[in-house]
């Protein structure tokens, strides 16, 4: 009964004409963004944030959120078509899409991995809307420890899937709690690392610091290659897969859908992971695995459920525990901050409008997808003609003027510059931003359950090693950060990432 | 010079640096933890991964180092100073002569800069895409942009 009328609210908040419309233009940016190589989502995320400054924060959550699993749709259209991934989680989407592509088979592989996508989509909306509440349940159980535990865990799993250096990993996730402790103390109101800058009372501020370091180093580093692009001129037909297309087919969409979705939920976890794991495993089990590689429509059907349910997955623990698992949720946590909403167990109770309506709207914007993904492909084909050098400037524009409308302050803006140059350096020096951006969000959060655990326990740090959820998260932390620097795992990691890159 | 030493250099001086200014702030006790107390474990760890790194520049054979020089090889880099330096004065003048006009100024500048493009094409570009943004910014979004001396 519950479930049902959890629907109900849900359908009705999401039903709204402007959560209807904005929804529509998330998952439409979404799907632009995923086609369009060169600007990730975590960087066009943040580059849209100020574009939600004036909604009510409902709305403003649903059209950020149809901007993530919008990408996660529109990421497969350049994999497919040119060999080029529009984002990180549909690499591996290149690997047989694009060869069905150059056997003439572009239209089916577009249309298993649109509804591969949609299938995996409401399934895991469909587990979203039926876990959250028993998760809310078990969250509101936890205490400080187990919130401190489950980042430390949810860092941690971040930097072990990082594709560089763990160690340099480590080091960004240290710098952003660092930046993330620059500020009035909040509990002794004295200031810290604030140089004597007044703007640095308030802290360093999270749009001109994920703005910098995903949105325009990505355009600082993307202007100085050479992107040639080539989108052939080959004819898209015969989108609706065969019969034969679906029984190759439905098994992988379902194993992808499951396993991406839990997946999505692990700290740190996601749907690049997911699309990964989906296909060694489907190639794995299939009982003909010489077919993947060469053009098998099970290579691009599974990859494309898995990121899609991940995405849907991923929002478990930012609706029910208020924590990121990854650097998109941490975005979207910074988007309900803004509108002064404190995420966590009492966000269902206390904005069930968001809650639901999150929820709901994604049933749409997934229907919403497949209309756009479908027929119109061509659209987003013409779209990728455009030359980069129209795009950038005015990418670079768009940041400029999202910083600046926060505050209407130029010092945002020059904020956000220094931490493009900042962003740039790190990855031209191999240093991820995405550990130090999440690390930043949870920083704060970080030290509050810490001091609030140190203060339960008098001063014991044996309380993280004596509650059954906290020492279990610290565990896994721990394994996973000691076999990855074990010699010979580490050549395995280094190698698996070699293949993925 | 090689590209990590360097990076885990820096790193470590501001790791060191931190370290400093955690103490100075009061680290507290375990019981009352103060407010240098999480900054001083994130600048301890940034120092020892640093140190990690530097000491691995000195393990690792030469032939894997990437030197400072090779990260810019074979790329425009003078591309992304330009669009900086471009982004730099676009701030500069962004409130003195209002939005319409430097964004104008700004797109037209990294049209033409960064590509040859012709200069009918790149003036229609910035001229449509800052009224678009104008309108989208002004009317839908409600933004307060600065006016300048055009007064829009």
């Amino acid at each position: 009964m519950d479930f049902f009328s959890n629907f109900a609210t849900a359908l009705s908040v999401a039903f709204q004409v402007d959560n209807l419309f904005y929804c529509f233009v998330g998952v439409f940016l979404g799907t632009l963004i995923g086609v369009l190589p060169g600007l990730g989502p975590a960087g066009a995320m943040s580059i849209l944030l100020p574009l939600t400054f004036k909604m009510p924060a409902a709305t403003a959550i649903i059209m950020m959120a149809g901007i993530y699993y919008g990408a996660m749709y529109g990421g497969s259209t350049t994999s497919i078509l040119i060999n080029i991934p529009g984002e990180a989680a549909s690499v591996v989407t290149t690997i047989d899409g694009h060869q069905m592509a150059l056997q003439g088979r572009a239209g089916p592989a577009l249309g298993i991995a649109a509804f591969g996508s949609f299938i995996a989509g409401t399934l895991g909306i469909v587990g979203l809307q039926l876990l959250s509440p028993p998760m809310v349940a078990i969250a509101l159980r936890f205490g400080p420890p187990e919130y401190f535990s489950l980042m430390i865990l949810g860092l941690v799993i971040l930097t072990y899937l990082t594709q560089k250096s763990i160690l340099k990993a480590l080091l960004m996730a240290g710098v952003g709690i660092l930046l993330g402790m620059v500020g009035l103390d909040n509990i002794t109101g004295k200031p810290r690392f604030t140089m004597g800058i007044p703007k640095f009372m308030d802290g360093i501020g999270l749009i001109p610091l994920i703005m910098g370091l995903l949105g325009v180093s990505e355009v600082l580093s993307n202007v100085e290659k050479r992107i040639y692009r080539e989108v052939k001129k080959t004819p898209i037909h015969h989108l609706l897969p065969s019969r034969k297309d679906w029984g190759q087919s439905k098994w992988a969409i379902l194993r992808g859908s499951v396993l991406g979705f839990f997946l999505g939920i692990l700290p740190g976890g996601g749907a690049i992971l997911a699309s990964f794991v989906a296909y060694a495993i489907e190639k794995r089990t299939s009982r003909t695995p010489e077919r993947f590689g060469k053009g098998a429509i099970e290579g691009v059907a599974a990859p494309e459920s898995a990121n899609n349910a991940a995405a849907s997955g991923a929002f478990i623990p930012l609706l029910t525990l208020g924590i990121p698992s990854n650097v998109l949720m941490a975005i979207l946590i910074g988007a309900l901050m803004i509108h002064g909403i404190n995420p966590g167990p009492m966000l269902m109770k206390e904005h069930p409008d968001i809650f639901w309506g999150v929820i709901g709207s994604m049933y749409f914007g997934n229907v919403m997808l497949l209309a756009l993904n479908l027929p119109l492909i061509g659209l987003w084909v013409r779209i990728l003609r455009i030359p980069h050098s129209i795009l950038f400037p005015l990418i670079l524009l768009f940041c400029v003027i999202g910083a600046y409308s926060e505050n209407y302050s130029v010092i945002d803006v020059n904020m956000m510059l220094l931490f493009g140059v900042i962003g740039y350096l790190m990855r031209k020096f191999d240093y991820e931003p995405a550990p130090l951006v999440l690390a930043f969000v949870l920083g704060p959060l970080m030290e509050t359950a810490l001091r609030q655990s140190l203060i339960m326990s008098d001063g014991g740090f044996m309380i993280f090693f004596t509650r059954s959820i906290s020492i279990g998260c610290l565990l896994v932390a721990a394994v996973l950060l000691l076999t990855s620097f074990i010699p010979s795992l580490m050549k395995k990691r280094e190698l698996v990432l070699e293949k993925e890159t | 010079m090689v590209a990590d030493r360097l990076s885990s250099v820096f790193w470590l001086v501001i790791g060191l640096i931190a370290i400093y200014g955690s103490v100075k702030l009061g680290i507290g006790s375990a019981r009352e933890p103060g407010s240098g107390f999480l900054p001083l474990l994130a600048s301890l760890s940034i120092s020892l991964i640093a140190l990690g790194i530097l000491l691995q520049t000195f393990l690792k054979t030469a032939k894997s180092h990437r030197t400072f020089s090779s990260l810019w090889q074979g790329l425009r880099w003078k591309r992304s100073l330009y669009v900086c330096l471009i982004t730099v004065g676009y701030t500069l003048i962004f409130e003195k002569l209002g939005f319409a006009l430097s964004t104008s100024i700004f797109l037209m500048a990294l049209l033409k800069g960064m590509e040859s493009i012709a200069w009918g094409k790149a003036l229609l570009i910035s001229v449509l895409s800052t009224g678009l943004c104008y309108l989208l910014l002004s009317f839908s979004l409600e933004s307060t942009l600065p006016k300048g001396i055009l007064g829009f």
